[in-house]
């Protein structure tokens, strides 16, 4: 009787699909996988980097400039302009950020809000 | 299957995985000058000498600034547009005459799509503010305006004595001063004996020399996502620049308005999201990012959008349109790598345009 081991017991060219699958996988993934995840928030003001913290924590802080105070939270991982002075409200409309590289601006106020990963995907963005 | 095979599958692997970590963030200087943020990046200088570098660039932006500044009453475009409405001559600076020649043959290039001189459109829908308010607009004033056709032609320039033969003529450089903003800062970091260096201006971009043995890397913002649509390999001396709709703008009644006004109808366009258009190296790239992207944004369709991108020289270009659709050009698809790709793309060759 034929016995199912044939299907068990691979051939030489299962291991060379195998090994080739796993090769491209590996690289679509370095190459088109450019979320890396934020480990650290870098807060301006003004044009001065006046804090660096880890994302690894639950915490709201307050940054004033020249129209008053923003405030950011830091969620577990991701962060966000929780309010801000400013009219236009795009730093708050922007939401939350988690992706290393991500940034949010609020001009009027002169804060800044930048996510780091262990690397960035890019040096600058352009808007 | 041998052990060496597995050796050269383990060593493949983490090649692979080592080659995703070998790009790190470069520190950046950072200020706000010019109504915008202004970013620089210097690899290769000592801390010292880098914020020497970046706090004299920010000087000369700052000073470029208070002359250009379209709505302080003391700058020297601001006198220039209180003379040109009186109906009187001025005389200028070499610096604005040469900025005014040179926007005189852009506009002219886009024959008046780039217009500087619509000023007045501009301040009627509320963009001439450090904060932007949905503003009511009463159509007559519109059409008033659009009617009178300011236009660059109209200004007459002798020497340095400046006139316009139409009063309605009120300049705005905010298409073209961060543009040429780069280009100085760049002129002057090459000076200086930079040869890496990278500069952000309000999100318009000039490359100097390359970053860590390879080319710096730029994101794209993406119109109606937090994050990039896009990033792209910036070599030495190109400058990118995009026209959005997500920056400046204010929602009234559902409809957005963005800053960037069709000076042949006077509204602010709404058939396009964004346009990014990359220049290679040249004396005036840092004005061409920022300059010649505005008439493709304004086109409204896609025969529109290729003829101003050939009248305006531009063979690299990205557009997202109302819808989020993505009109390339071949040259830009060659170079670009997508992070949040559109459902739609098209691509055209620029050869055959």
């Amino acid at each position: 009787m034929k016995t199912s081991g044939a299907w068990i017991r691979p051939l030489s060219g299962d291991y060379l699909i195998f090994i080739i699958a796993l090769a491209l996988l590996g690289w679509l993934f370095s190459h088109y996988w450019n979320w890396q995840a934020a480990t650290r928030l870098q807060i301006h003001q003004g044009g001065q980097l006046i804090a660096t913290l880890t994302l690894d924590q639950q915490r709201e802080l307050s940054v004033s400039g020249p129209l008053g105070i923003t405030r950011i939270e830091i969620d577990h991982g991701r962060a966000r302009v929780h309010s801000s002075p400013c009219t236009n409200q795009y730093c708050v409309h922007q939401g939350w950020l988690s992706h290393a590289g991500q940034a949010s601006f609020c001009l009027p106020n002169r804060v800044s809000i930048r996510l780091m990963g262990a690397s960035s995907s890019y040096d600058s963005l352009n808007y | 299957m041998t052990k060496s095979c597995w050796q050269w599958l383990g060593a493949c692997l983490i090649s692979i995985a080592l080659s995703a970590c070998g790009t790190r963030p470069t520190p950046a200087i950072e200020s706000y000058v010019f109504g915008t943020m202004v970013s620089i990046s210097l690899p290769d200088q000592s801390q010292t000498r880098a914020q020497q570098l970046a706090n004299a660039v920010n000087q000369e932006f700052f000073k470029l600034h208070q002359q250009l500044h379209a709505w302080q009453s003391d700058s020297e475009l601001s006198r220039l547009n209180q003379a040109i409405a009186a109906g009187q001559s001025m005389q200028v600076s070499p610096l604005l005459a040469h900025m005014l020649r040179q926007t005189q043959q852009l506009s002219a290039q886009s024959e008046d799509i780039f217009n500087p001189a619509i000023g007045q459109l501009i301040a009627l829908w509320g963009f001439h503010r450090d904060e932007f308010t949905p503003v009511k607009v009463e159509p007559e004033q519109i059409h008033r305006l659009v009617k009178t056709h300011p236009s660059m032609a109209q200004l007459h320039i002798q020497d340095l004595q400046v006139s316009s033969s139409n009063r309605e003529v009120q300049l705005d450089f905010g298409g073209y001063a961060k543009g040429y903003a780069l280009d100085i800062a760049a002129n002057f970091l090459r000076t200086q004996g930079v040869r890496n260096a990278l500069i952000n201006i309000g999100g318009n971009i000039i490359a100097l020399g390359q970053h860590d043995q390879r080319s710096w890397q730029v994101g794209i913002q993406h119109p109606r996502q937090s994050g990039t649509i896009a990033t792209i390999d910036l070599p030495d001396g190109w400058a990118i620049g995009t026209s959005g709709d997500y920056q400046r703008y204010f929602n009234l009644d559902g409809q957005r308005y963005c800053h960037i006004i069709d000076p042949r109808t006077g509204y602010p366009v709404q058939t396009t999201q964004s346009v990014t258009v990359l220049i290679p190296p040249a004396e005036s790239a840092g004005v061409m990012s920022d300059v010649a992207s505005k008439p493709i944004f304004i086109a409204r369709d896609e025969s529109a959008r290729l003829l101003a991108a050939k009248k305006m020289g531009v063979d690299y270009f990205l557009i997202v349109d109302a819808h989020g659709d993505v009109l390339m050009s071949r040259a830009m698809q060659k170079i670009l790598h997508w992070t949040q790709p559109p459902s739609h793309i098209k691509v055209v060759d620029t050869e055959a345009l």
